[in-house]
């Protein structure tokens, strides 16, 4: 066979699906995506609640012992106490837009890309709410006369909550675009 | 450029070129295809913001596939070592309507060579010329040349192979 030949061989096949989409594996495949945006959600969130809590009362602890309150740490715990706050009403929120969804294989794909959205705001106000927790630190190191002590010490920790933050970020980011890709197909097949 | 106006593009970009995405799959993976036709899809997606109109959306569509399934079969081959067995829900069925049993041929020998001159061979039958495979592929047009040479050499005999006895 010439290589003209192959490329008529070739030719023909031009523009005819070699495959079809199997709806029972793509309902399969979303809904553990779903189940584990799920999981991933819930967790960060109580993850979060129990931070902020145990922070905010070591922080109203420790001044409380301490001789010579120092104000800008009852404000830093609660801003922790107002973020716990704010998280768990998001919570509820999500738990009760989730109703809303049906099973179909739709239902769970906006479901599931729902929550991706949830996820990924959640985490960038969270990563955003590390700015003025910040400043409230540095405020309070100043007033305690220790600013460069406590600001390298904050820096540093949150930076690291900011890396960590941020690679959760581009996990979710890269997870919502495997659910648009999905729904993608969903249309193109449909 | 909005998530919607995004999705659209993609929605235009495949209709038009889906055949595509299925050849370079096919070509380069025999198991987890649908892995591969995901992955493809989602560097397509994330390609689309910085498409600029320098070259047509199939040569650009062509890069991003034909690079993606590079990596992938590196990664692949690495992963493999370590792999175990799950039960596998495919995404993507083969149609099991009678194909030209040339083309099946085809398939099976492009899959055997290398992941170069797979991406070649690939181009090649796609028609594109040797200017816009060194673009596509970062390879000098008379390495292309060259390569291109030895390839369908290459094809020609186990063509004739196949033709006298099946193989």
């Amino acid at each position: 066979m010439e290589f003209e030949e192959m490329k008529k061989i070739w030719d023909a096949q031009n523009n005819q699906a070699l495959f079809v989409l199997d709806e029972n594996a793509l309902h399969h495949r979303i809904q553990s995506k779903m189940n584990r945006g799920l999981h991933l959600a819930s967790s960060t969130e109580w993850s979060l609640i129990i931070v902020y809590l145990f922070a905010g009362s070591l922080l109203i602890g420790l001044n409380s012992y301490k001789s010579g309150v120092n104000i800008f740490m009852f404000i830093e715990a609660a801003w922790m106490f107002a973020t716990v706050v704010f998280i768990g009403i998001n919570r509820m929120r999500r738990i009760k837009a989730s109703r809303q969804f049906d099973r179909s294989l739709k239902g769970d794909l906006d479901f599931a890309l729902s929550l991706s959205h949830y996820q990924l705001r959640l985490s960038q106000i969270i990563n955003l709410n590390l700015i003025p927790m910040g400043a409230i630190m540095i405020f309070s190191g100043w007033e305690a006369g220790k600013l460069i002590k406590v600001g390298a010490l904050m820096l540093i920790s949150y930076a690291l909550a900011y890396y960590v933050g941020n690679k959760g970020i581009q996990a979710n980011k890269k997870r919502r675009s495997e659910l648009e890709i999905l729904k993608e197909k969903l249309e193109t097949d449909n | 450029m909005t998530e919607k106006e995004q999705l659209a593009i993609l929605h235009e970009w495949i209709r038009r070129n889906k055949g595509l995405i299925f050849k370079v799959v096919r070509a380069y993976a025999t198991a987890h295809q649908e892995d591969l036709f995901q992955e493809i899809m989602i560097q397509i997606w994330n390609s689309i913001p910085s498409f600029r109109n320098d070259s047509s959306v199939t040569t650009w569509m062509y890069r991003i596939a034909l690079n993606t399934a590079i990596k992938w079969v590196k990664k692949e081959n690495k992963n493999s070592r370590y792999e175990t067995l799950k039960p596998a829900h495919h995404l993507l069925q083969e149609i099991q309507e009678p194909e030209d049993e040339r083309l099946d041929w085809l398939f099976r020998e492009i899959y055997k060579l290398d992941k170069i001159d797979r991406s070649i061979f690939l181009l090649l039958l796609e028609g594109f010329s040797y200017r816009e495979m060194s673009s596509i592929l970062g390879i000098s047009e008379s390495n292309i040349g060259v390569k291109i040479n030895r390839i369908k050499k290459q094809m020609i005999i186990k063509s004739k192979n196949y033709e006298n006895h099946g193989i």
